[in-house]
């Protein structure tokens, strides 16, 4: 009795899933192997013919090769930008959590505010186009630093709370001056901490639709996501390279998923507990 | 200062004063500095900025101040005030259904039920897609006529709605979408609340005779509250800034039917109306003010109370 | 090696004053353990030696040199940790050799100096093993290992022992001793555990409450403790207290009585004593005998037998509660009446004050 109920639930559960989870994503695999006319169809059937390899092509070659730009541009802005914010949120973690003085108050503040506040669009633009950096990569990188870092100073400090003071005190005896003391004992321990911080920080960043939108404007230097949204609306007939599109960019987040599922849940929770 | 008064004390008793030397911290206020530039700058900066700016007629070249009349038209406009109210809705109804459905599946999903890892694994990978895609996909999937639901749906015998053409229908179709994205993630933070509970309550409760149900109740609802505040103000203020999964799927169409503060926002910067937008930008950052942190304090005092 | 001096240290956390100004001498080559109730200071006085914390006032001499304002790098000090901080991302070998490497000391030199740390200590076959495939007590001895690396002038030890289980306990104890002995580097070393204070310390600092209340060899304070809180804190049972008044003075005695005491003379310092004044006996549970018709009789409230002792609970007249000592077994019975009795020359008389009045030595 308690059996059948058990699997019961359990059949019950795989089915539900399968429906309203796995059918978006097969549909959007078989749009991708369909070709123009039956695509056209927007029907959940299987495709006639294998036009994977074909749509990929075209939708790689389109418009001067975008896309391949746009993987480019997109990998150079998560490298870079996750870089940045790994190594400056650590370094704030550190010594905010390790040094109480009257301003943490405000710092914590900032950095709540920074979790809560939507960016001001027009000013940002404003500022860059003052220092000229609207339009260009590495303008955008520093936003998604600026934008990145309340969330990975939270994750930092609260782990940095896990390591004794007695390290640094120890590392200090030693002759460690801070910087050693930051880059040579700490640093290497935050490595847990640190890949949760990349994997949730990449799949942001690289995700990312409307900072693009508004400070990268152009095809020249477009983004994968803005690919998506400048294909949508010229390929209003051509669904299968559409979709293709759509799964190709998903194909880094799955791979991120494949091999640190753990890390990610792990850090978005912790980070969303704490925050 | 303390350098002086330390030789004036010192130097009452020893014979030779010695000034007391601060030693600087091991913990450098410089760590901060790269970090504070990138933000101030990029961030705080525009964020202030905006304060005057909403005030102005601007071409980012140069601004008039014209005093409220930006929000007097945010105020005034139907399709802005549309905006404003879509917003509260939004928030609302996606960080609702986070909350309930995140907190059955993770329920769920913590019971001893077959293919556990798969099913968790299937509800959080929406998480990590594009949003743009996401809402790509369902804007087909949800086509009146040729979309795979509204098909599926008269497979039953059902006639489907206009799911995104329909005015009062567009933006919780893109609500439920959000749901369907982000509904992941409610479900880990609760499973991490869930699996935190000490199984001593549940044997405790269990000893007393409680049901399944009334062990939900009394052990795993009020235990998870801190789950529960995490889920609501990080949806409500997801919520409230949503515009890519809008922008993707309606435009903030038909009409004005679904269109957010921070689409609005976007379609005044694209129409060249800076201060308009800016004052959006801060009437979206007062939004959040006003209804967020209220939530937060009346969530936090009960959490103190129990 | 080198010598300590402090000079009237102070130290405050904004209005709170931790430390009160302590003075100290301390010898080239010699032991010297703090020991105190917890929260009494020892600790933070350790780290203002060591560096770690920033004095307030007052002056640090390490050998010739003033260390207020120096870095804790340049103190030729080394510190082994309470939970022994190996730094857990390096082996064995690297931590040892951290801060050699931190000083860019040539490759093999500092090769060589690891090798001969790990030949002292034992554990050569250790130094390719991470911390975390250490048991506790091969940690601290990486830890001592580093601090021997440095080859500093003075070793500091922050309650080194107190994470590990008795029986290695003693067997490390004995090791730091062999070790001091072996070196002969001068050693400051804080616990709060008298028993490691007492066989290590050529020196001990009773510290409480940031005062330092008496300063000397184990011995010495456990024979001539000078005040009411190192008699109570240096001996295991503690010492029985009994308040009594002054009877009668006489050249170098004072014959007390008291509710729970026949009158009774005892040697003492007695200067300003008359008869009237309430002062406070003190008597080592060791130094309690049963006699019948002794000076002190009370109700057995509690006995453990140990075999070779017999530990009695015993409760006087007037409701205060001592321990007693005795050689031997005892077949003694709850609720019965024992008589007790003393050498006068082993009781210590305290001033209302708290202070000891030894009777001065010849």
């Amino acid at each position: 009795m308690s059996l059948v109920r058990k699997y019961g639930l359990s059949v019950l559960a795989i089915l539900v899933s399968a429906v309203v989870f796995l059918i978006p994503f097969a549909f959007i695999i078989m749009m991708a192997f369909k070709d123009r006319t039956q695509a056209q169809l927007l029907d959940f059937s299987w495709p006639q013919g294998f036009h994977l390899w074909t749509n990929i092509v075209e939708v790689v070659t389109t418009r001067n090769w975008m896309l391949l730009t746009a993987f480019i541009n997109s990998s150079i802005l998560t490298v870079a930008s996750v870089t940045l914010l790994v190594i400056f949120a650590a370094m704030v973690g550190f010594v905010l959590q390790r040094r109480k003085t009257r301003f943490n108050g405000l710092i914590e503040f900032f950095i709540l505010a920074g979790l809560m506040i939507p960016p001001a669009v027009v000013p940002t633009i404003w500022l860059l186009q003052g220092i000229g950096l609207f339009g260009k990569l590495h303008g955008l990188i520093l936003v998604e630093v600026a934008y990145g870092l309340p969330f990975s100073i939270l994750l930092y400090r609260a782990f940095i709370a896990t390591i004794p003071r007695e390290l640094d005190e120890a590392a200090i005896i030693d002759g460690a001056r801070p910087f050693d003391v930051f880059f040579r004992v700490i640093l290497p321990l935050l490595w847990p901490v640190t890949v949760t911080n990349i994997v949730v920080q990449s799949v942001a960043i690289f995700n990312d639709f409307t900072n693009p939108l508004y400070y990268l404007p152009g095809n020249a230097n477009a983004t994968v996501q803005l690919t998506l949204y400048n294909f949508q609306s010229q390929f209003n007939t051509s669904y299968n390279l559409l979709f293709t599109n759509i799964a190709l960019i998903t194909i880094p987040p799955l791979v991120v998923f494949l091999f640190f599922n753990r890390q990610i849940v792990a850090g978005m929770t912790a980070g969303a507990v704490k925050g | 200062m303390s350098v002086m008064t330390q030789t004036g004390t010192a130097g009452a008793g020893a014979a030779a004063p010695v000034p007391v030397l601060k030693r600087p911290s091991p913990y450098p206020g410089w760590f901060f500095l790269p970090a504070a530039i990138i933000y101030g700058l990029l961030f705080l900066l525009p964020t202030v900025a905006s304060l005057y700016f909403s005030l102005t007629r601007w071409t980012l070249f140069n601004s008039t101040f014209i005093g409220l009349d930006n929000f007097a038209q945010f105020l005034r406009e139907p399709f802005l005030i549309k905006g404003l109210i879509n917003t509260v809705i939004y928030a609302v109804v996606t960080s609702g259904l986070k909350v309930v459905l995140g907190l059955l599946l993770a329920v769920l999903l913590t019971s001893q039920i077959a293919a556990r890892g798969y099913l968790r694994s299937v509800v959080f990978f929406p998480v990590l897609v594009s949003t743009v895609g996401v809402g790509i996909t369902f804007t087909v999937l949800m086509h009146p006529t040729n979309g795979m639901i509204n098909e599926g749906l008269a497979m039953l015998g059902i006639k489907g709605p206009g799911w995104l053409t329909n005015p009062s229908l567009a933006l919780y179709s893109v609500a439920l979408v959000d749901v369907w994205k982000g509904v992941g993630l409610a479900t880990v933070i609760y499973i991490a609340g869930i699996v935190a509970i000490p199984k001593d309550y549940y044997e405790a409760a269990r000893i007393d005779g409680a049901t399944k149900l009334q062990n939900f109740f009394y052990v795993t609802l009020p235990l998870c509250r801190p789950a529960t505040v995490t889920v609501i103000i990080l949806s409500f203020i997801g919520g409230l800034r949503t515009f890519d999964l809008i922008w993707a799927m309606t435009r903030g169409g038909p009409g004005f039917a679904s269109d957010t503060v921070a689409s609005v926002i976007y379609k005044q910067y694209q129409a060249g109306f800076y201060g308009l937008s800016t004052a959006g930008n801060v009437v979206l950052f007062a939004l959040i003010a006003v209804l967020v942190v209220p939530l937060t304090m009346l969530l936090n005092r009960r959490e103190g109370h129990e | 090696m080198a010598g300590l001096e402090l000079k009237s240290l102070h130290k405050s956390y904004g209005n709170v004053e931790v430390i009160k100004g302590v003075d100290l001498t301390v010898e080239h080559g010699e032991f010297v353990v703090f020991v105190g109730p917890s929260g009494c200071g020892k600790s933070t006085l350790l780290r203002m030696i060591a560096g770690l914390e920033d004095i307030t006032g007052g002056e640090l001499w390490i050998g010739e040199v003033l260390c207020n304002g120096v870095e804790p790098r340049d103190r030729g000090i080394a510190m082994v940790f309470q939970n022994y901080a190996l730094y857990p991302h390096m082996t064995v070998y690297d931590n040892v050799g951290f801060g050699l490497k931190l000083a860019k000391t040539p490759k093999d030199v500092r090769d060589a100096k690891i090798r001969e740390a790990a030949r002292i200590l034992q554990m050569e076959h250790l130094l390719e093993r991470k911390p975390s495939q250490l048991s506790g007590g091969q940690r601290q001895r990486v830890a001592i290992g580093r601090a021997i690396v440095r080859k500093p002038e003075v070793f500091l030890f922050d309650e080194p022992l107190s994470n590990l289980d008795a029986a290695l306990r003693v067997e490390t104890r004995m090791e730091i001793a062999k070790l001091h002995h072996d070196l002969g580097a001068t050693m400051i070393y804080v616990t709060h555990d008298q028993v490691e204070a007492m066989t290590l310390a050529d020196k001990i600092v009773v510290l409480n409450g940031g005062v330092v209340q008496q300063v000397g060899a184990p011995i010495e304070l456990y024979q001539r403790p000078a005040n009411l809180f190192v008699a109570g804190f240096i001996g295991s049972p503690k010492m029985n207290f009994v308040s009594v008044t002054v009877e009668a003075v006489s050249a170098g005695r004072v014959a007390v009585a008291g509710k729970d005491m026949a009158s009774i003379a005892i040697p003492a310092r007695t200067d300003g004593l008359k008869p009237g004044d309430t002062v406070t006996l003190g008597i080592r549970p060791h130094d309690l005998s049963e006699e019948s018709g002794g000076a002190i009789v009370g109700r057995v409230a509690l006995v453990e037998r140990l075999g070779n002792e017999t530990i009695i609970s015993m409760q006087l007249p007037s409701e205060a509660s001592w321990l007693v000592v005795l050689d031997g077994d005892h077949n003694l019975s709850i609720g019965q009446n024992l008589a007790l009795s003393f050498e006068p020359d082993r009781a210590v008389i305290f001033d209302a004050d708290g202070t000891a009045r030894h009777p001065d030595l010849d």
